[in-house]
C-alpha cells in the first residue's frame, strides 16, 4: 500500500511542475499603460500563414501611420503579436493570452473557422475582436464585441451575378463545389438564389473535394452540356487543375469564382488553361486606377517590399486597424465596452479597401466588388462593380 | 463556481493553457492503455476523440442532455467505436494494425466533414462551456487512478502479457482477443472523454482538428514519456504540451525547437523519458538517503 501513496506523490509533484513551467511561459508583459494594445490572432507558420503575414503586415503600416500622427488620445500603439501555428487549441491559448496581456482589441483571425473559436473568448472577457479575413456565415453572431471588415460572399455574389447576366450575357452555367470546404458549400447556396433571381439557369452540378487531383469524370459530365461559363467556388489549387482538364477536353467556357481562387497558385497548377479566368474580391492592388487613401496605402506597401503589390489581407488589415483606432477616438475612450459602440456606429467609413457601413445586423456592407481576370498569368481589373 | 476563484489567483491565460493540458493527460493515458500496455499501436486515436467531442457536444445541444451525462454518452459512443477498431487487431499486428487504425482515423475525419449535423466542414459551433480546469484536474486524477487500478489487477497482467508474448499468454489461458478489444474499448471510453471535456472547453469543433496530426501528436506524448509507464505518459504530455507555449520565445522558429526538442529525448533516451524506469523503486532509495541508481538505458 505504501509505494502506492508515493506514486500518488509523485504525480501530484509532477502536476505541480506542470503548473510552474506553465507559469514560466508566460512572459507577461508588464509595459506601462500609455500605449494602447490591439492584439494580431493569425498564424505565422503552419496552412495559413500567408494569411496571417499579411494581415500583419497591414497592421502594422496602419500603426506606423497612427503613431507618426501622434497617436490615439495621446498615447502610443501598439501591436502584441502571437503565432498559433494554424492550430485550432493553440488559437484559443493565444487569444486568451492577449486578452491577458491588455490588448483591448484584437484583429484576427484570417480565417472563419478558427475567429468561431476565438469569438466567445473575446465577447466573455468583453474585448472587441475584428477579423479581417472571416467571411463565412455566423460570426458576427457571437455577440456585440465581435466584428468583422471583409466582403461578404452574400454582397458579392448577387452584384457578381448580374454583370454575368447583364454585361457578359451567360444564359447557362455549370457549378461545380467541393464538398469539404464549407466556404465553396456557402458560397455555391449564393450563387444558387443569385443565378435565379438573374435568370441564369443550371444545367449541371458536379462535386469535387479539397486534394483531389484528377477531376476528368466531372469534366467529362459537363461536357455534354451546353452553357456558357463555369462557376467555381472552390479554392485555387484544385481551380487551376480543373481548368486544366476543362481545356485539355477541349472545351472553351471560362471560369468565374470567389477570393478561395486568389492566388498565383491558381496558373501555376492550370498554366494557360486559366486564362480568363475571372476572381471576385473586397480588393485589388491597381496603381494605374487607385485613387487618395488607396494609392498612398499601394505606393507605400511597395516600398517596404520591394515593389510588390499588397493583397486583400495585407489591405484589410491596414484597414481594421484604422477602424479600431478611429472608433477609439470617436469615443473619446480605449474602453472596449465605450469604442464598440462607436464603432458599431461606423457608416460609409472610407478605407483603403472601399467604404464600410456596418448594417444593422453589425455586418460590414463593402462597396466596391472588384472582379479581377487572369491576364498573360496575373490579375488584371476586368470590373469594378458598385454594391447598392 | 470554483474557477472563478482561481481567477484571481492565476492569470487566465496560464489556465486556459492548463487546462488544455489536463485534456490531454486524459486522451494520452487513453492511449497509453492501447499502445503502452497492449502494445497494440494505434495511428487513429484522435478519431475517438473527435467522436466523444461530436457526441458530447450533439448531446448537449440538441438533445439538452446534462453536460456529465454527455460526457458518459462521449465515452460510450468512443468506446463503441474502439470496439470496431479492435477486433482487426485479431489478425493485425504491429505496423499492420497502425496502418488500419490510421484508415479508421480518416474515415471517422471524412464523415465528420461530410455529415449535416456535425455541421460538416464548417465546424460545429456555438457549444456551451461547461468545462473548466476543476472538473478537468478532477477527470485527470480519476483517469489516473483507475488506469493505475487497472494496470495492478489481473486484467491488467494479462494486457501486459499479451504485449510481451502474445501466444505465450493464449498458452497460459489469457484470451487475447477479448484483452486487446477491451484495451481498445476502455481507452477510447477515456478519449471519449477527453474528447466530451474538449468540446465543451473550446466551444468549437471543426473536423481538421480530429485528423492525423492530432493523432500523431498524443502518440509521441506517450511514447516521448516511455511507452507503457504511466508518470512518464503524464510527463511526457506535460513536456510536449507546454512546450508550443514556453517555446514562443522562439516566434517562428518555435515549432522547430519542438522537433529539436524531440529529436534530442530520442537521441539520449530512446526509451523515452521515463521508461524503464519503476519509479516506487527509485523513490524509495531517494526516501531511505540511498542514492538513486538509475538502470542503464
Amino acid at each position: 500500500m505504501l509505494h502506492k501513496h508515493r506514486l500518488f506523490t509523485l504525480v501530484l509533484v509532477l502536476l505541480l511542475v506542470a503548473a510552474i513551467l506553465g507559469g514560466c511561459g508566460g512572459g507577461q508583459t508588464q509595459s506601462a499603460a500609455e500605449t494602447i494594445k490591439i492584439g494580431f490572432l493569425g498564424a505565422q507558420t503552419g496552412g495559413h500563414a500567408s494569411y496571417g503575414i499579411e494581415t500583419l503586415k497591414g497592421m502594422q503600416m496602419a500603426v506606423e501611420d497612427i503613431n507618426a500622427a501622434g497617436g490615439l488620445l495621446g498615447k502610443q500603439v501598439e501591436i502584441i503579436v502571437e503565432d498559433h501555428g494554424s492550430k485550432h487549441s493553440e488559437a484559443a491559448s493565444v487569444t486568451q493570452k492577449l486578452i491577458t496581456q491588455g490588448a483591448v482589441a484584437i484583429i484576427g483571425d484570417p480565417t472563419t473557422g478558427i475567429t468561431k473559436l476565438a469569438a466567445p473568448i473575446a465577447q466573455g472577457a468583453g474585448v472587441v475582436l475584428l477579423s479581417a479575413g472571416a467571411v463565412g456565415e455566423g460570426v458576427v453572431e457571437f455577440g456585440d464585441y465581435i466584428y468583422r471588415d471583409t466582403l461578404l460572399d452574400r454582397v458579392a455574389v448577387p452584384v457578381v451575378t448580374k454583370y454575368l447576366a447583364e454585361e457578359l450575357g451567360w444564359k447557362k452555367v455549370v457549378v461545380i463545389t467541393s464538398k469539404n470546404n464549407d466556404y465553396s458549400v456557402s458560397q455555391t447556396a449564393l450563387f444558387k438564389k443569385a443565378l435565379a433571381d438573374n435568370g441564369i439557369e443550371i444545367v449541371a452540378e458536379q462535386s469535387i473535394q479539397d486534394g483531389d487531383q484528377n477531376f476528368s469524370a466531372q469534366v467529362t459530365a459537363i461536357s455534354q452540356k451546353e452553357f456558357d461559363g463555369i462557376v467555381f467556388t472552390g479554392y485555387y489549387t484544385e481551380g487551376g487543375l480543373f481548368m486544366k482538364e476543362v481545356r485539355s477536353q477541349g472545351l472553351k467556357q471560362v471560369l468565374v469564382g470567389g477570393d478561395g481562387l486568389l492566388s498565383p497558385v491558381l496558373w501555376e497548377m492550370g498554366g494557360e488553361a486559366t486564362e480568363g479566368s475571372m476572381v471576385f474580391t473586397g480588393f485589388a492592388a491597381d496603381p494605374e486606377r487607385a485613387t487618395g487613401k488607396t494609392l498612398e496605402f499601394i505606393k507605400k506597401y511597395q516600398e517596404k517590399n520591394g515593389g510588390k503589390l499588397p493583397d486583400m489581407f495585407s489591405a484589410q488589415g491596414y484597414d481594421a486597424v484604422m477602424l479600431i483606432a478611429d472608433a477609439i477616438k470617436k469615443a473619446e475612450s480605449a474602453d472596449p465596452a465605450k469604442f464598440k459602440e462607436a464603432l458599431r456606429e461606423t457608416k460609409d467609413w472610407q478605407g483603403v479597401t472601399g467604404t464600410i457601413t456596418f448594417g444593422p445586423d453589425r455586418e460590414p456592407i463593402k462597396s466596391p466588388v472588384y472582379l479581377l481576370e487572369v491576364k498573360n498569368q496575373q490579375f488584371a481589373v476586368k470590373a469594378v462593380l458598385d454594391v447598392k | 463556481m470554483l474557477e472563478e476563484a482561481l481567477r484571481h489567483f492565476i492569470n487566465p491565460y496560464y489556465i486556459q493553457v492548463l487546462t488544455l493540458l489536463g485534456i490531454y493527460i486524459v486522451a494520452a493515458i487513453g492511449l497509453h492503455l492501447i499502445t503502452g500496455v497492449t502494445g497494440q499501436l494505434s495511428f487513429g486515436h484522435a478519431a475517438f476523440l473527435g467522436i466523444g467531442a461530436y457526441t458530447a457536444a450533439i448531446c448537449t445541444m440538441q438533445l439538452g442532455v446534462p453536460y456529465l451525462l454527455a460526457l458518459l454518452a462521449a465515452g460510450v459512443m468512443a468506446a463503441l467505436a474502439g470496439v470496431l477498431v479492435g477486433f482487426p487487431s485479431l489478425r493485425l499486428t504491429g505496423d499492420y494494425l497502425g496502418i488500419a487504425t490510421l484508415g479508421f482515423g480518416e474515415i471517422v475525419r471524412v464523415i465528420f466533414t461530410n455529415l449535416e449535423i456535425t455541421g460538416g466542414a464548417r465546424g460545429l459551433a456555438g457549444i456551451p462551456r461547461k468545462t473548466d480546469i476543476v472538473i478537468v484536474y478532477l477527470a485527470v486524477v480519476l483517469t489516473i487512478w483507475a488506469v493505475y487500478r487497472l494496470q495492478k489487477s489481473r486484467y491488467g497482467r494479462a494486457l501486459a502479457a499479451v504485449r510481451e508474448d502474445e501466444i505465450a499468454a493464449e498458452c497460459m489461458g489469457v484470451n487475447s482477443l477479448w484483452y486487446k478489444v477491451s484495451a481498445f474499448a476502455i481507452g477510447s471510453f477515456i478519449a471519449g472523454v477527453a474528447g466530451g471535456l474538449y468540446a465543451h472547453f473550446l466551444q468549437y469543433l471543426n473536423p481538421v482538428d480530429f485528423g492525423f496530426a492530432r493523432s500523431f501528436e498524443i502518440l509521441t506524448f506517450v511514447v516521448l514519456g516511455g511507452l507503457g509507464s504511466l508518470p512518464g505518459v503524464i510527463l511526457g504530455t506535460t513536456v510536449l504540451g507546454l512546450a508550443p507555449e514556453i517555446l514562443r520565445f522562439g516566434a517562428v522558429y518555435r515549432m522547430m525547437l519542438y522537433g529539436v526538442l524531440m529529436v534530442l529525448v530520442m537521441i539520449f533516451r530512446p526509451q523515452g523519458l521515463l521508461g524503464g524506469l519503476n519509479l516506487a523503486q527509485v523513490w524509495r532509495r531517494i526516501v531511505r538517503g540511498g542514492r538513486p541508481r538509475v538502470p542503464a538505458a
